[in-house]
């Protein structure tokens, strides 16, 4: 078996303790879109009355997984806070695996989670909410879901690893989680946003995430922009790979 | 390759923090281990040995100067070093939320032991740690002592060549650490490389067949217990029962500079570097000064070289 293979074995096995965690994870985005979706399509009037080019739900699906990719990465990079308290962080780096291995298994398993998760919710809000998908667009979703948290994570785990203090650590997701969800087209569409607000949007990886997985799900957006924000969003995350690995090495040295 | 376990050269290891001091760790350290010792390490607290010990286990890396795990670089192999070794480190290490069973057949998978056999092998181990019983239980559920017992019997759940543990024995009941120093002698004989610290000095004495002394990130003594023991020759430890301590006895010692004073009710015990007529002459005095029910001198033990050589250092 390979280092990866054992880190992702070892992450399965931690999850598996708590069934009740891991069906939340699953269903939560769905609820989110259920309770939130629906209201907010309520309020907006539907199609023809606000100034989405859709109803609300169908807008806001790739928003809630796009939400649940970040909630699961950044949970994911917590975990190297539970591995410092039980000790076992400085045993499993004297574990014959290789650094990468031991970031890139961390969240393998969780993204086993995370297409589990976009599946249901895909699935139900075609057919609860009637959300039309785009024909063809599973796969991208299903990348987009894999690289999504992959490079939200990397860039979680860079502050997870060099921040020593959980509470700093929770302050500093607070502060990103308020700044990234917000300031992006998760909620929202980003053309009519005031000028700085929109550039702020257009320069945040969550916007190009999010965009990415509504060209996906309901074929929403130019093919050449989205071609760019996904190119956009892959350099993310293999410079938040680069930082991880870096900070990871730079540990106890 | 080398024939060596552990090479070390001309080893530096200096910590560098904003605002502060820069702490010379390892300030030059030569050494080799061969394969199958038991290979003890002493020094006092801040001696280096716990650094020394990343560095091997590729948890740190060195400012300058080499170190080699069975003929791999700890820098430039680091992955190659941590397939042939296994770490008990200081702290306890283990997976609170997985079974104690999960935990062995965790880390088995780590190394590579296919799954039938880690179960097979766990089960061993278990029996032999005091754990079957708790097999099935979390780990968060068991005491302090039990967590590290799970802890260190990972350790045998492997076959990797060389093995680092530090501070083994804390929270170990002594029944417990006699089988453990048993198997562990026995491994080594099987060919198996084991490393330890430990502040318990007559662990060292009684397990390790070569023993290096560290003092300030340096080699303070190196060898075998008897070579260290011809390291403090004139040393000698002095035990006077009296049946009523005799007035000022305590402060005409402590006028010879001993390495060592305690009196404890009517006891004295006092190690000094005397040379062979000196220490009769105060073995004399003492017997002198009153009803002696006890009296009782020998060579310097393991404790007595290791205060000598590492006298003013120990916080």
């Amino acid at each position: 078996m390979s280092g990866l293979t054992a880190v992702m074995y070892r992450e399965g096995k931690i999850r598996a303790t708590n069934a009740l965690f891991i069906f939340w994870d699953v269903i939560y985005p769905l609820g989110y879109l259920l309770v939130f979706g629906v209201g907010m399509n309520e309020a907006l009037g539907g199609v023809g009355r606000s100034r989405l080019p859709t109803d609300y739900h169908s807008f806001f699906l790739a928003g809630v997984l796009g939400m649940a990719s970040f909630g699961i990465a950044s949970n994911t990079a917590w975990s190297f806070f539970m591995d410092r308290d039980n000790g076992i962080f400085f045993e499993m780096l004297t574990y014959p695996i290789s650094r990468a291995e031991y970031l890139v298994g961390k969240v393998l398993f969780n993204i086993a989670i995370g297409l589990t998760q976009a599946t249901v919710t895909v699935f139900l809000a075609s057919a609860v909410l009637d959300v039309r998908l785009r024909p063809g667009g599973l796969p991208l979703l299903a990348a987009s879901v894999v690289i999504g948290i992959a490079g939200w994570f990397f860039f979680y785990a860079i502050f997870a690893l060099a921040i020593r203090r959980n509470d700093a650590f929770n302050t500093v997701t607070s502060i990103l989680y308020f700044v990234f969800l917000f300031a992006s087209s998760m909620f929202y569409p980003v053309d009519p946003l005031p000028t700085a607000f929109r550039a702020a949007a257009l320069a945040n990886p969550v916007t190009w995430h999010v965009d990415v997985m509504r060209y996906a799900t309901i074929g929403l957006g130019d093919p050449r922009t989205i071609a760019i924000e996904a190119a956009g969003y892959v350099v993310f995350t293999l410079v938040s790979f680069a930082g991880a690995l870096y900070t990871l090495r730079r540990e106890g040295s | 390759m080398s024939t060596a376990a552990i090479s070390v050269r001309d080893l530096v290891k200096v910590y560098r923090r904003r605002g502060q001091q820069e702490v010379r760790a390892l300030d030059g350290l030569t050494f080799e281990v061969g394969r199958g010792a038991i290979f003890g390490l002493l020094g006092p607290n801040g001696a280096g040995k716990t650094t020394l010990l990343r560095i091997l286990s590729t948890l740190a890396r060195p400012s300058s100067g080499s170190a080699a795990v069975l003929g791999h670089d700890v820098v430039a192999s680091a992955l190659n070093v941590r397939r042939r070794i296994s770490v008990v480190i200081q702290e306890t290490a283990v997976e609170l939320f997985l079974s104690v069973r999960d935990n062995l057949g965790t880390f088995a998978r780590f190394h590579g032991v296919p799954t039938a056999e880690a179960r097979q092998r766990a089960e061993g181990v278990m029996e032999e740690f005091g754990l079957a019983r708790d097999a099935h239980r979390k780990v968060i559920d068991l005491s302090g002592g039990f967590k590290r017992r799970v802890q260190v019997a990972k350790v045998f759940m492997v076959n990797t060549p060389l093995v680092f543990l530090d501070e083994f024995t804390t929270g170990m009941d002594p029944i417990l650490k006699r089988a453990v120093m048993d198997k562990l002698r026995r491994e080594a004989a099987g060919g198996r490389t084991i490393v330890l610290t430990t502040q318990i000095l007559s662990e060292v004495e009684e397990m390790c067949d070569d023993i290096l002394i560290l003092n300030r990130g340096r080699q303070a003594a190196r060898g075998d217990l008897h070579t260290l023991k011809l390291l403090s020759q004139g040393v000698y430890d002095v035990t006077v029962t009296f049946d009523r301590l005799p007035a000022g006895i305590e402060q005409e010692l402590a006028a010879r500079h001993p390495i060592r004073l305690s009196v404890t009710q009517n006891t004295i015990e006092v190690t000094l570097k005397e040379d062979h007529g000196g220490i009769l002459t105060v073995v004399g005095a003492l017997a002198s000064r009153g009803r002696v029910l006890r009296l009782e001198v020998g060579g310097a033990s393991l404790e007595d070289i290791f205060v000598e050589l590492t006298k003013g250092e120990a916080s």
